[in-house]
């Protein structure tokens, strides 16, 4: 059995996505503790010309599952022929094309899964992970059954891991084995539909200002676009926003839209349901801003701000670039 | 056009919820629902047998008895059968598990389209459709905004990282999908009355043709420990403050810990 | 006799609080501030189903027992008083057509309130005729094959929304009320009819409470309902059932109330400690809901006696009413002192429960109309004749 850990790296135009990154210095922090190498299943478009640079931040090798453009559960069979019996664990991005891949290999190879957690470790030769469940109230440490085929399949929430920096290493690249016949290769994307404006990825963002339902319109968001862009961070909204068609949805932060983990989240005029606070209550620091005393966020931000949320938010804008600028 | 609903009975949002001593979710503890994000499966697989895309709404749960509730609850929003399976070797069944018995009775049933929400309340990996999927060897569909059939042919509308795609495959097919459905009819009284005749059966491991070997305690992993997390710092409360002063006393906050 | 809920009752109560709770609950305070009929929660409840409970199958109703009836009824009034007259009413409405119409007569109307189509309303009362029902005076005038119905009605909820009229007239006014009046099925678009004003109230201010005027309104004798002369026997033999729903409704109220109470004692602080930790409260609460449970046993008890037909059935559904209008109003009030100053004001619901629990103690029988029936029922026992 090997002591390798497996990752997921996703290629699409031509770069990794930033999951790959992280998951990279994961599975090489991993592969420190089991004796192992750190080893990248590449796929979709630019996966071939840009799997070496994976080692930059900790892979050792690099197997190319694909290198085109298609739905990524497309790629399973590739993935099943390269992770079988080939490490201790494989580590999955918690996004829904992540997720779809985990579960095709859970499938395909009955494989125990694990996510998302919140730290994952190797002890006696074993993955050993934690999560968080029932939305948050217990924490679990779990690890595969006695006797249960490798790898274990680890559900990764963005920023879990931070991606190692200034590393030289390349990744030696090698191709997939032939795959399996499989039905899951039979999706395929009939029509693509793209929106007019260009839409940030949420999970990748460090600084979220999310707004909710107190915002109370499209234009509403302009001063919370204002601070996020003081801050260097990103707008996201709750599925009450989405739905009222303030902002696309892939902005929403929730049990249903986009689950995020930054360093820095500010929730103005979102009341807190916990449909919302399962996407972003791994949050590193949570301020929230809002006119009801009594809102369910109150409890679990950092720090609560009660208040009208169109005079605090360009208020703070303005202080923030005055601090910055001096 | 058939289809299966795939629904999991859950402890109620905000209920009592824990772990027994043999760490393993205690649900007779709380209140039980139908998973919130299973009745959008239920609700798209119900306007297409309204619309008449879909000749026939099967529901099937895994759960103990007490989960034939849920299907009642589905069966009162409408649709026309459903099969419970239950059996005393799945308690305490992880993701993995609870795809291999949903496959094998899938199978069984044989629908165009196995359909399910895109996660459950309790476990939060949302792998079982893909799971079931790879097990059974048919096409997945996730993540649907909408479902649509025409021509032997299966479509989701996804999002996309810009924009949305339209995803589809040839039946039979496993699809999930998300809460942009939209609103989940109530069951009217007269569903209520009527589900009560439908058709309800109880399958077993046997029935399924799966033994307990070959769900080896129906799970690949182990909690092997479950504890209350870290207690939080209280809540830091700025009230009533001039906006120009709460924006000082934020912003101090912030460089205090170093995010500007 | 027995009268435990049964899982039936239990999942009923179970998807009508779920209804209550997401969709009712959210309008109640709006309801009451604007005044005005929710008609969008009238076509919620057609559309569910839950306003043909009390019509056969053969009608499109759903044929319930009494007791679910009075769940349904129980747990709309917790979230919303005003709401729950919807199905009260219209079974209210409805109730001399069931009891005295005519196989006809029944299939020509009952469909349409079964599915709420139509809203159905119950005229009866006068500005001069309340608690005196046999000094009404409107007339019926026989004239060929029609009646012409003249003179006016007050009081009448729903009188300005209703499809439907079970209308009371004098048809042979030196007989007297309880001898000459008899019972119409009156259709409001019927020339001649008008509701000219509803009245402003203390409470229940989303249910219109109407004054009806009849000018020379036009009757097919095809739409009397029994005999002429049967008109009195007719709407008392409703009031006897009818006023059950109103029982239920006070419970709901009350449950609300007292819901209400528990969330705020447990969460409130005051002194260092919950208000809920402190003996005087806990009392408070503990008198507000057994008071409340007792109510309601006893409004499921007389709903069992309904379904049986018992001969004694006024006793019971007068007791019911009567207990469970002053449980509402006592624990109404007691809920707006367990809140204090947070339960005068309109952001808490308490004072509007308070304000709407008063009219069931004044509405389809005063409490003390309901204490003369009892006491008439408990003399005629014992063999004494009550007077008065």
């Amino acid at each position: 059995m090997s002591n390798d850990i497996l990752f997921l790296a996703e290629f699409s135009g031509g770069s990794p996505a930033r999951s790959g990154l992280e998951l990279a210095t994961g599975a090489a922090e991993l592969a420190s503790q089991s004796g192992g190498s750190a080893v990248a299943l590449a796929y979709g478009a630019g996966a071939a010309s840009g799997a070496a640079a994976l080692g930059a931040h900790g892979a050792t090798r690099a197997i190319v599952l694909g290198d085109e453009d298609r739905p990524p559960i497309t790629y399973a069979p590739a993935a099943v022929a390269a992770a079988r019996d080939a490490g201790l664990a494989l580590l999955a991005p918690a996004t829904p094309n992540g997720r779809d891949l985990a579960a095709a290999l859970v499938g395909l190879l009955d494989l125990p899964a694990f996510g998302p957690v919140r730290a994952v470790r190797v002890v006696d030769g074993l993955v050993e992970t934690e999560q968080a469940t029932l939305q948050g109230s217990v924490i679990t440490t779990a690890r595969p059954a006695d006797g249960a085929p490798t790898p274990a399949v680890v559900l990764v929430l963005a920023n879990t891991f931070t991606p190692a920096e200034g590393g030289s290493g390349t990744a030696e690249v090698t191709e997939a084995s032939a795959a399996d016949e499989s039905a899951l290769t039979r999706a395929t994307v009939a029509e693509s539909h793209e929106a007019e404006a260009k839409v940030v990825n949420l999970e990748e963002a460090t600084i979220i200002v999310a707004g909710g339902r107190g915002v109370g319109g499209e234009e509403g968001f302009g001063p919370l676009r204002e601070l996020a862009s003081a801050l260097g961070g990103a707008v996201g909204a709750s599925r009450a926003a989405a739905d009222a068609g303030w902002i696309p949805y892939q902005l929403q932060i929730g049990q249903t839209g986009k689950v995020v983990k930054p360093a820095l989240y500010i929730g103005a005029g979102i009341s807190g349901a916990i449909q919302h606070r399962v996407g972003m209550q791994t949050a590193e620091h949570v301020i929230a801003i809002n006119k009801d005393p009594d809102a369910p966020i109150g409890e679990f931000a950092d720090l609560f701000v009660v208040g009208d949320l169109f005079q605090i938010i360009p208020a703070l804008t303005e202080e923030i670039r005055r601090r910055k600028g001096a | 056009m058939k289809i299966v609903v795939c629904i999991k009975q859950v402890p109620a949002t905000g209920a009592d919820k824990r772990y027994t001593d043999d760490l393993r979710l205690d649900r007779a503890a709380a209140e039980a629902i139908i998973n919130p994000l299973d009745e959008y499966a239920i609700e798209q697989a119900l306007r297409l047998a309204d619309a008449g895309a879909a000749e026939s709404v099967t529901y099937l749960s895994m759960g103990p008895d007490q989960a034939a509730e849920a299907l009642r609850r589905a069966l009162a929003m409408g649709g026309d059968d459903a099969v419970l399976v239950s059996d005393p070797a799945l308690a305490g069944a992880d993701e993995w598990g609870t795809a291999k018995v949903l496959a094998a009775a899938l199978d069984k049933l044989a629908p165009d389209v196995a359909l399910m929400g895109m996660a459950s309340d309790d476990a939060r990996g949302s792998l079982v459709p893909g799971a079931v999927a790879a097990m059974r060897d048919v096409p997945l569909l996730s993540y649907g905004a909408e479902l649509a059939v025409s021509d032997g042919e299966a479509r989701v509308r996804r999002l996309s990282a810009t924009g949305y795609d339209w995803v589809g495959a040839p039946m039979p097919v496993v699809a999930s999908v998300t809460d942009q459905v939209g609103e989940p009819r109530y069951a009217s009284l007269k569903g209520i009355m009527a589900a009560k005749r439908k058709p309800m059966e109880t399958w077993s491991l046997e029935d399924l043709g799966l033994s307990a070997d070959d769900l080896r305690g129906a799970a690949l992993t182990q909690v092997t420990d479950a504890r209350a997390p870290e207690a939080k710092a209280p809540t830091e409360r700025l009230e009533n403050l001039p906006a120009a002063e709460a924006a000082a006393k934020i912003a101090d906050w912030l460089a205090a810990r170093k995010l500007i | 006799m027995t009268y435990l809920p049964t899982a039936d009752h239990d999942e009923l109560r179970a998807v009508v609080r779920e209804l209550a709770d997401e969709r009712i609950a959210p309008r109640a305070a709006e309801i009451d501030s604007s005044g005005e009929f929710p008609w969008d929660l009238k076509e919620l409840l057609a559309k569910q189903d839950l306003l043909g409970t009390c019509f056969a199958e053969k009608h499109g109703g759903t044929a319930l027992d009494t007791i679910a009836q009075s769940i349904l009824v129980e747990e709309i009034a917790r979230a919303d008083a005003t709401t729950s007259l919807i199905p009260i009413v219209q079974k209210l409405g409805a109730l001399p057509i069931l009891l005295a119409g005519s196989e006809e007569q029944q299939d020509r109307y009952l469909p349409r309130l079964a599915s709420g189509e139509w809203l159905a309303a119950f005229a009866l009362t006068e500005a001069a005729a309340g608690s005196d029902v046999a000094s009404n005076r409107m007339r019926a005038t026989r004239d060929g094959d029609d009646y012409v119905l003249n003179g006016s009605k007050r009081f009448i909820t729903h009188g300005s929304v209703a499809q439907l009229l079970t209308v009371f007239a004098l048809t042979d006014p030196e007989q007297g009320g309880r001898k000459g009046m008899s019972a119409f099925i009156v259709e409001t678009d019927t020339p001649g009819f008008a509701a000219p004003r509803v009245e402003h109230k203390m409470g229940i201010r989303g249910s219109p409470t109407a004054e009806l005027t009849f000018d020379d309104v036009r009757v097919p004798s095809a739409n009397r309902l029994g005999e002429e002369g049967e008109g009195f026997k007719i709407a008392m033999a409703t009031l006897d059932r009818s006023r059950l729903g109103i029982a239920a409704q006070a419970v709901g109220i009350a449950q609300g109330a007292l819901d209400a109470s528990v969330a705020y004692a447990a969460d409130r602080q005051q002194f260092g400690q919950r208000v809920s930790d402190f003996q005087g409260i806990q009392w408070m609460l503990a008198d507000m809901a057994s008071q409340t449970e007792a109510a309601r046993q006893l409004t499921y008890a007389a709903a069992a006696r309904v379904d049986a037909n018992a001969s004694d059935l006024p006793y019971w559904t007068s007791s019911a009413k009567l207990v469970a209008g002053d449980t509402a109003m006592r624990v109404t009030t007691d809920a707006v002192q367990v809140l204090g100053g947070y339960g005068y004001i309109t952001e808490y619901p308490v004072e509007r429960m308070m304000r709407d629990a008063k009219i069931t103690q004044l509405y389809e029988g005063t409490q003390q109309i309901q204490r003369l029936i009892v006491a008439r029922q408990l003399l005629q026992r014992a063999g004494v004749a009550a007077r008065g």
